[in-house]
């Protein structure tokens, strides 16, 4: 199974940094993923360092221990007490799970998560854990099993609180409306991704906050148990010329999305399987070359430029509708994303009469893993030929 | 009369060149000429990596002829010849 992740957050009306803080970590070599939501308390600068700073810690604890036991009882115990409010300084909610479905959940604080099965909520035993410096601080332990379709979604009490003391909330929207708001939402779109379901929890809550402003800052992170969407980018010839035919059919045969990024590439993938490249003059304005359609592919591209600034896009998160725009959705609509990187230089760039620095491509594609693995908890190979 | 095809590169090292300044050519051309010539944007025309110094991006085609450092006003002057030439 894969596990996507996402989360979205909207600060506190008026407030200049999030008072919440998500976390979460991939294991490429073992499937293994933590993640951790922390609400730091109050809000603004101040709530924001507390719950990075537990977040953060947590994710070390957890990450070094084997048992998520043992990293949160730690933490329990050793988090400050606000002098004012005589409350701890944040709350958390933490997961580690695998791909297997395997999972440990542990709650301080925060409202309890859901877990949704065939779009119907669980509701899981836990065990109490009482801390032995501060009597008055439970966690909560879960150990489930996950199975295919299976989503946890943890949020911050912005979500649980919103509309409190309004006419039509008396008490808020509390967990009850919460569950309603993601089941409706799941019966419309039963395979909407973590983080569309996430952005549209958190609108909801503003939606009905009065004047829609947030009166606490508002989080919600979802793990969401599924198939991964697979897909594979070819760029750049391989180094030998003579398995062209090879590289070509097994990227064809690929069992996913396929992407060919590179003029070149294309040439020879249509040569050695008979195919016809058409571009497409349309998008071809501003400063990229623009795509082309070949039968069977679902995006084709030109290679450097275009990688160059799809690295930009990634990086920064806004696209434009260019042929790097259509790249980044290509990527970002993907689990887990092979790339076909072939290594023979191409003769074109080494031109000196070239006006523009290129970077070349492996860099590039270095890049560009780094930001879908670290930025956006994608599964990412590389591979040269 | 036989129809005439024009292939402008878009390829890496064309579009670098410039030849993104030849897209007016897909407008042009067609009002010009109406179908006695078919414009079309091509992948890398293989020319870029040409190591003979005299020639350059970006690089248009004209039925079999290589243009090089091509700009509106010579594919077009080429284009003129050409339709004459073929009345
Ligand atoms: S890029 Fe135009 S000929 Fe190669």
């Amino acid at each position: 199974m894969f596990i996507d992740i996402g989360c979205s957050q909207k600060k506190k009306y008026n407030q200049n940094a999030y008072g919440d803080y998500f976390i979460s970590k991939r294991y490429k070599d073992t499937g293994r993923v933590i993640a951790i939501l922390s609400d730091g308390l109050g809000s603004g600068i101040k709530a924001n360092i507390l719950a990075s700073m537990t977040a953060t810690m947590l994710l070390k604890f957890i990450e070094a221990q084997s048992d998520i036991r043992v990293a949160c009882e730690t933490i329990m115990n050793s988090l400050p007490v606000c002098k004012v409010r005589k409350i701890s300084y944040s709350t958390f909610s933490a997961i580690d799970c695998d791909e297997d479905g395997n999972a440990k959940i542990v709650e301080e604080g925060n409202p309890q998560f859901l877990w949704i099965k065939n779009n119907e909520i669980q509701e899981p035993e836990y065990k109490v854990i009482t801390s032995k410096t501060f009597t008055n601080r439970h966690m909560h332990l879960y150990k489930i099993n996950l199975e295919k379709g299976d989503r946890i979604i943890f949020c911050s009490d912005g979500v649980t609180q919103a509309a409190l003391g309004t006419k039509e909330l008396h008490l808020g929207l509390r967990r009850e409306g919460l569950i309603e708001i993601v089941l409706n939402k799941l019966k419309e779109e039963p395979d909407i991704s973590s983080d569309d379901l996430t952005r549209y929890i958190v609108k909801q809550v503003e939606i009905i906050e009065p004047d829609h402003k947030l009166k606490d800052d508002t989080s919600v992170a979802c793990l969401y148990f599924r198939d991964p969407r697979r897909a594979m980018v070819f760029t750049g010839p391989p180094y030998d010329m003579e398995q062209d035919n090879l590289y070509a059919t097994s990227f064809y045969n690929f069992n996913g999305k396929k992407a060919i990024a590179g003029g070149t590439t294309a040439n020879l993938v249509a040569r050695e399987l008979n195919l016809e490249i058409q571009p497409d003059t349309n998008l071809n304005v501003g400063k990229l070359p623009g795509i082309s359609y070949m039968k069977g592919i679902d995006l084709v591209t030109e290679g450097i430029l275009t990688l160059t600034k799809t690295a930009e896009y990634l990086e920064t998160g806004v696209a434009k509708d260019d042929a790097a725009g259509k790249l980044m959705n290509f990527l970002l609509d993907s689990d887990e994303i092979k790339f076909m990187v072939g290594a023979k230089l191409n003769q074109a760039h080494y031109n000196p009469n070239l006006p523009v620095e290129i970077e070349i491509r492996k860099n590039v594609i270095k890049k560009i893993s780094n930001l879908l693995e670290d930025k956006y908890t994608k599964k990412v190979d590389v591979r040269f030929v | 009369m036989k129809n005439i095809e024009v292939k402008i590169c878009s390829g890496t090292t064309c579009f670098v060149m410039g030849s993104s300044f030849l897209s007016e050519l897909y407008e042009i051309i067609p009002q010009k000429y109406g179908d006695r010539v078919t414009v079309k944007p091509s992948l890398c025309l293989g020319q870029c990596s040409n190591s003979d110094k005299h020639s350059k991006a970006p690089y248009v085609k004209i039925d079999e002829e290589y243009i090089s450092e091509a700009t509106i006003e010579k594919v077009l002057n080429i284009l003129d010849k050409k339709v004459c030439g073929n009345e």
